[in-house]
């Protein structure tokens, strides 16, 4: 059984008049890189938010972690990670980095519990994993974008995920950095927890078999295997514009 | 419960009403305050104000009245917002609306009639005629906040970092919400009488404001908010009472010059300034 399985599903935002996905079928094994392209307004996003259950599925089935999405939503968030787009945090924000990291961990205690010693490890881990220690006494509105971004990959990290889902993770960081993180996602690929990233650069990709997934409209266009240095050309050729305007 | 310091009933009554409405509010208004919902306050209060009135109208128990329709609009609150898939804010203050309109409306028609209705203690408060029960509700409702914070603390830290990620990250945030909501509703439904309707948003807000110039973190913040809100109600009903002041808005002149004083002496303002 893959860990995640969607058939036809279409998903709407309440209150919008058609569907933000329509029809859309994918299936992701344990230990895949699946990277997400195409224009803007494809539904990348949508379709990560679906997966977890953020978005509503109005019709079709989709399992995550052998779970149905629609029937046990906050279960399957407990066990995916998902590194949102766009974050930003005012300076007043009254939380240091290392609280960020443990909030992770709150949906696996679940209500009325404490975190305990392995929590505790589990965050240092990951703070460790990022090479963010030295931040992690700090305010989160008080660290730059790039900081910012770390935090919030260790924050996924040390939920210890099944599935991670990464949305357009490298806008804030700079090269060295994108690469530091790539290679902590390939390690995670190697131990059988898949990446799905939306991404609109593609550089510095790992050197693995690529799933490569391109969207347009709310559908899927292309669903293949491919090395990452081919990733640009067939989104290109796929929706028929230049460059890497294409995503977003 | 404070008899045995204060021998004179009505001063000792108001001294309890106002330390344990004011912690209950400002426990709460950490909350809302970090989560920018600062109109729940607002709203709230005037749907208690709506309530009583309708109450009033009805000849039925104001008080209770109060926490009815109070609970009501919580109730209304989250579904209307997810429905109308409109920010929280927006139906807040449409729900405001409707509630000081049929608070004004009921009053107005009751004076016209001659109902002989005195609006004055829900919009101003009446701390001195207070009964026994009304001071337990508010001891039980205060102690109802502080256990919801420290049960459901991790869960509202998160959401008070941001919604959205709590969610993602399996958070039932949902369930806190509306939990929020119904306590708001009912802490500021039973405020009522001590403060009236119009003032109890300073409960609500200066506390948590106050707080945060000076807090790095929230757990200081929950204890910096009630206590400020404690030291400040104290003093307030000590000064109204020598001087022959009205309590509640001397309660809240008090709190927002403790706040306008707090912005000056921030001392966490000036690090932010500086390192931006």
């Amino acid at each position: 059984m893959s860990i995640i399985e969607l058939e036809s599903i279409y998903t709407a935002y309440e209150g919008g008049s058609e569907p933000v996905i329509r029809d859309l079928s994918l299936r992701v094994e344990r230990g895949e890189y699946v990277v997400i392209g195409g224009p803007n307004s494809a539904g990348k996003t949508t379709l990560l938010e679906s997966i977890n259950g953020l978005v509503r599925i109005t019709h079709g089935r989709a399992t995550v972690c052998g779970l149905d999405v629609r029937r046990f939503g906050p279960e399957v968030r407990k066990r995916t990670g998902y590194v949102i787009q766009n974050f930003s945090f005012d300076p007043f924000t009254p939380f240091t980095a290392e609280q960020v990291v443990m909030m992770g961990r709150f949906g696996r205690l679940g209500l009325l519990s404490r975190p305990r010693k392995s929590d505790y490890d589990a965050v240092r881990r990951a703070i460790s994993l990022l090479g963010i220690e030295d931040l992690s006494h700090k305010t989160i509105g008080t660290l730059s974008g790039g900081q910012q971004q770390k935090v919030m990959i260790a924050h996924n990290i040390a939920k210890e995920p099944e599935v991670m889902m990464l949305d357009e993770p490298f806008s804030n960081l700079d090269f060295t950095a994108r690469e530091f993180l790539q290679r902590v996602f390939k390690e995670m690929v190697q131990q059988g927890v898949p990446i799905l990233m939306v991404a609109h650069a593609f550089d510095g990709l790992p050197d693995i078999p690529i799933h490569l997934v391109v969207m347009n409209r709310g559908r899927i266009t292309s669903d293949l295997s491919c090395q990452a240095g081919e990733i640009e050309e067939i989104i290109r050729k796929e929706c028929g514009v230049e460059g890497r305007c294409l995503s977003g | 419960m404070l008899e045995w310091l204060i021998d004179n009933n009505v001063v000792c009554h108001a001294l309890e009403a106002m330390i344990f409405a004011s912690v209950a509010c400002s426990i709460l208004g950490v909350i809302i305050s970090r989560m920018s919902l600062s109109s729940i306050g607002f709203t709230m209060s005037h749907a208690a104000f709506a309530g009583a009135a309708i109450g009033m109208f009805l000849g039925a128990n104001a008080q209770v009245a109060a926490i009815a329709f109070s609970m009501g609009v919580a109730a209304l609150i989250g579904p209307v917002s997810e429905k109308a898939k409109m920010a929280a804010d927006a139906t807040l203050g449409v729900l405001f609306s409707m509630s000081m309109a049929v608070a004004i409306f009921l009053i107005s028609y009751m004076e016209y009639m001659g109902g002989g209705l005195s609006a004055s203690s829900l919009l101003f408060g009446d701390v001195i005629s207070l009964y026994r029960e009304e001071i337990y509700s508010l001891a039980a409702v205060c102690c109802l906040s502080i256990l919801f914070v420290l049960a459901f603390y991790k869960e509202i830290s998160a959401i008070m970092f941001n919604m959205k990620i709590a969610e993602a990250a399996g958070i039932r945030v949902r369930l806190v919400y509306y939990i929020l909501l119904f306590i708001v509703a009912l802490s500021v439904a039973l405020s009522l009488n001590i403060v009236g309707g119009l003032l109890i948003f300073v409960l609500l807000s200066a506390p948590a404001s106050i707080a945060s110039q000076f807090c790095f973190n929230v757990k200081s913040m929950f204890i910096l908010a009630p206590l400020v809100a404690l030291v400040v109600s104290t003093f307030g009903v000590w000064a109204a009472f020598e001087y022959t002041l009205p309590v509640a808005p001397l309660v809240a002149l008090l709190l927002t010059g403790v706040f306008g004083l707090s912005v000056v002496l921030s001392f966490k303002r000036r690090i932010n300034t500086e390192m931006s």
